[in-house]
């Protein structure tokens, strides 16, 4: 395929207008200059201000990612012991033919369902997305068991499907200046961008007199930057001080009940739990200061200022959702928006910590056709439920994935799987339990993994696909809660040696196995096709070579974009897509799973590994694993420019570290009973004490005696999820010591 | 007219993307040559606590003095615009001269490869990107628009003319040309 004519030509050297496609938060134009078949520099969006949409470090160092010196450029085959990383070069034609008739092998021994897909979300471009071609793929060669839910957002997922029935319950950035008041709740911007100039609109809504207050226990770059007031808070306990906010509310009679006649079911009920009448217990802020660890005139002072400045915007990310009980955490915040009168007003928020807005929103970006997969036909309808053990009925629960493959059916999961393909995703590293993980991979009969990069789930397969990178293909974008606009991504340079896009891989590995019709199309054909036929894109984009030339399409919108703006300001002919109509703030669908961890109100509720766990004894410190902002979880390690940006190491606090005689700069140890890593240790006040903090993302290396010397953080994190499937990466006991 | 660097420290996350950009427009190795950095600060005890951060590339002083420290002149102030500009054919290297630029500026602008008998090279205001008529790259890639560039007394009259800054110190001695919005250290309530 040729290089995009459309790219403008100055001199010898062109720039392509194009993006990157990681799962990275943001969504930036980006102009490459291209000479002699190489990325030179990288430039960003070049619209007038204030509309730029500019790119973090992250892409500014992209063409070293594009052509780092250790992409995968040659399809290979193990040679030694499974996990050791040696390999051997072998054909394209070698690898798929192994990989098909390893394919066959197994359907005919085991059926469909030992065949495994663990697809993820390392590129999310429309047409040479891995995962659709090779559900579509896997689909029409009879079938596959594949995974439930994501790791970054199931707890707000559900928490907003339970409350609003919708998960687009997010403003345009812009609406941030209407606000007098913003309350960011473990939400970093300034690290995992969270929609591209997310932190700007935030620094001009503080520069236009917003006051900012930031409830986390680290004082992150983002408070550092923005808060007028930082208020630590112990990891797990977020619900906690919700609810005691609440009753102070209540309490002080300070909340809306016009707002929540009108617009709400189930208030009283919560208003029983909060003021003991349910259970004996009134949840005063006294009862959350000793849960939180948040002094009580704390969380008076704050449900004051939240409940009288108008608008407010709680903005309650996913970082405290990602724990046991996380989706209780974005239904209390969701409560507490509606008690303030805040949601579907201007300014205010809907909470749900998911801040999708509808328009270009990634969520809806078109695809090539899927089709059923066999073995899940017959698998109870999923249609408005929110019992998650029915989505589990043919599905392993994606931070279960390595359990389920070394447990199979005897583990309660929905088959025995004997051979997986691992595509778009470096999962080892990035679920619960990575010690766990390299466990199952090794129970596999045949393991197939499509990189780019040598990772360390890459070292453990059987045969090994090098795929092609965003700047070597034709695609479309969108991007995450911020815009709206769509984008163009232009092919900058031809495949990197003998690279092909897992499109490209899923369409040769459909003829040899004889799947007819697997993709009928050019990728020119594809992407004119989900630009002229899609309805949302049809509806913008009026001129496809416009689009491409311009690589963006940016959305006019008379004013920002306001979650349930239409069910707030009629709700007679807007009613939420819930089944009351209304904001359930008592879930009768809920109630009727009848399941322990799921309760019908929000509520908090102790768990495992939380902090008074008498596990504590042993492992007396809570872990944080939060978003790096030089990589994007693990992907663009490599890149050395942004590793010299901020060295691996783990937050501490002094409190914490002199005890163990820990100085800044030492060498320490980082373990519980499910494993060790070695990490540089930075002691430093901007962390609550009993509290560590690492990065999620660098890469596991385990030692010969099992000590990760990458400093993994999921080494550390348990592969369980909550009732609402939730992740949980956030709770986690640990121990830290010298080396 | 001198030209300078206008830098808002309230709106620095410290992401380092000015830093990258640099490395990317410049063309730099990962290593130790960094013509713009990202300075650190950190104050005060666990909850009141304090952090900035400091971009810092050449500020093309006023009288140079890496300038009056070379031994063989190959650091000039250019007329007209008064950046400073390296000649690094000129330059005798890091062992021969033993860094007396690098010595001799209070902000560590002169820069040195990891190599032995590297030659200094230093931020050069993007001069090359001027005559296109595009801002330095550090000013054009930061996401929260902290940095501005220009003349000098086109800064001050939009700016104002505050010349410290947390992490900063003025040379009175050397005259940097930059100006600040400084963040300043506030108990929280």
């Amino acid at each position: 395929m040729a290089v995009s004519e459309q790219s403008r030509v100055t001199g010898d050297r062109r720039i392509v207008r194009t993006t990157s496609a990681f799962d990275c938060g943001g969504r930036c134009p980006l102009r490459l200059h291209v000479e002699g078949g190489e990325i030179k520099r990288v430039e960003g969006d070049d619209v007038s201000e204030p509309d730029q949409l500019r790119a973090c470090l992250r892409c500014r160092a992209y063409r070293k990612h594009i052509h780092h010196p250790d992409r995968l450029t040659y399809p290979m085959k193990r040679v030694g012991p499974r996990g050791k990383g040696a390999f051997e070069r072998i054909s394209w034609d070698e690898a798929l033919e192994t990989f098909a008739s390893e394919l066959t092998r197994l359907k005919e021994a085991y059926g469909n369902a030992a065949i495994f897909l663990a697809a993820g979300a390392g590129y999310l471009g429309s047409l040479h997305n891995g995962p659709a071609a090779a559900a579509r793929l896997l689909a029409m060669f009879g079938g596959y068991t594949t995974h439930y839910g994501n790791v970054s957002s199931e707890g707000a997922v559900w928490a907003s499907l339970t409350q609003y029935g919708s998960v687009m319950v997010g403003n345009s950035r812009e609406d941030l200046l209407n606000s007098k008041l913003i309350i960011m709740w473990g939400w970093d911007p300034a690290r995992m961008i969270s929609g591209t100039n997310t932190t700007y609109h935030l620094i001009k809504a503080r520069e236009s007199g917003a006051r900012i207050i930031c409830v986390d226990p680290r004082y992150h770059d983002s408070a550092a930057l923005l808060a007028d007031w930082w208020i630590p808070i112990r990891p797990g306990t977020d619900t906690a001080m919700m609810v005691s906010m609440a009753y102070v509310m209540i309490k002080e009679n300070r909340h809306d009940q016009g707002f929540l006649d009108r617009y709400t079911v189930g208030f009283d009920r919560f208003r029983d739990y909060v003021t003991g009448v349910e259970d004996g217990v009134e949840k005063t802020p006294r009862w959350a200061e000793a849960i939180t660890g948040v002094e009580a005139s704390t969380i008076e002072a704050l449900a004051r200022e939240y409940s009288t400045t108008r608008p407010a915007a709680l903005m309650d990310c996913q970082g405290p959702a990602r724990s046991a009980m996380g989706e209780q955490y974005n239904r209390c915040a969701m409560t507490l928006c509606a008690m303030t009168g805040n949601v579907g007003r201007p300014g205010g928020s809907a909470g749900g910590g998911l801040m999708g807005i509808p328009v270009g929103h990634l969520f809806r970006g078109p695809s090539i056709p899927g089709q059923k997969n066999p073995v899940e036909v017959g698998a109870p309808s999923v249609r408005g439920s929110l019992d998650l053990r029915l989505r589990l009925n043919r599905r392993v629960h994606i931070n279960k994935m390595f359990d389920g493959i070394l447990k199979g059916r005897s583990g309660g999961y929905p088959a025995d799987i004997k051979m997986a393909w691992f595509l778009n995703n470096n999962f080892l590293n990035q679920l619960g339990n990575t010690n766990k993980a390299a466990r199952a991979l090794q129970s596999l009969e045949f393991l197939v993994v499509s990189e780019l990069f040598m990772t360390p789930t890459a070292r453990f397969a059987d045969i090994l696909l090098p795929v092609t990178s965003a700047a070597e293909r034709n695609d479309l974008n969108r991007p995450w809660p911020s815009g709206p606009y769509l984008i163009f991504s232009n092919k900058a340079i031809e495949p990197i040696g003998e690279c092909k896009s897992d499109l490209e891989i899923a369409t040769d590995l459909a003829e040899k196995l004889d799947l007819k019709d697997f993709n009928p199309y050019e990728e020119e054909q594809w992407l004119r096709a989900f630009v002229e036929q899609n309805p949302e894109n049809a509806q913008h984009i009026k001129d496809y070579e416009k689009f491409k030339r311009d690589g963006i399409h940016r959305i006019n919108l008379p004013e920002p974009i306001v979650a349930f703006k239409e069910q707030i300001e009629d709700p007679v002919n807007h009613p939420f897509d819930t089944p009351s109509g209304k904001i359930e703030i008592y879930s009768q669908r809920v109630a009727d799973m009848n399941h322990p961890l799921c309760p019908p109100i929000p509520k908090y509720m102790g768990t495992p590994e939380d902090w008074n766990d008498p596990l504590t004894e042993s492992y007396p410190l809570q872990l944080l694993t939060p978003h790096p902002r030089n990589r994007v979880h693990s992907e663009m390690y490599k890149v050395e420019w942004l590793r010299e940006v901020e060295p691996h190491r783990a937050w501490i606090n002094p409190v914490d570290a002199q005890p163990r005689g820990i100085r800044d700069g030492d060498e320490v140890y980082v373990f519980n009973d499910r494993g060790k890593l070695a990490i540089t240790a930075w002691v430093t006040e901007r962390i609550i004490p009993g509290v560590v903090s690492i990065f999620e993302g660098a890469w596991y290396d385990p030692d010969e005696e099992g000590i990760d010397r990458g400093g993994c953080a999921n080494v550390l994190t348990n592969d369980v999820y909550s009732g609402g499937g939730a992740s949980v990466m956030n709770t986690v006991l640990v121990q830290v010591s010298r080396t | 007219m001198q030209k300078g660097f206008y830098f808002d420290q309230t709106r620095c996350t410290g992401c380092s993307a000015c830093r990258v950009a640099c490395k990317d427009w410049h063309d730099i190795s990962a290593g130790p040559e960094n013509w713009m950095r990202v300075l650190y600060t950190e104050k005060g005890t666990f909850p009141d606590v304090f952090v900035s951060y400091l971009a810092a590339p050449c500020y093309h002083c006023a009288s140079p003095v890496c300038a009056d420290a070379c031994p063989v002149g190959a650091i000039s102030k250019r007329e007209g615009d008064g950046i400073v500009l390296v000649d690094s054919d000129t330059c005798l290297g890091n062992v021969e001269c033993d860094v007396k630029c690098l010595k001799a500026c209070p902000y560590d602008a002169p820069q040195f490869g990891p190599e032995k008998g590297a030659k200094m090279r230093k931020c050069n205001f993007c001069e090359d990107r001027w005559t296109e008529g595009k801002l330095p790259v550090c000013v054009e890639s930061c996401p929260t628009r902290a940095l501005d560039a220009g003349p000098l007394d086109v800064l001050t009259a939009k700016y104002g003319d505050l010349r410290d800054a947390e992490g900063f110190t003025w040379s009175k001695r050397t005259q940097p040309a930059v100006i600040f919005k400084p963040k300043r250290y506030e108990p929280h309530r």
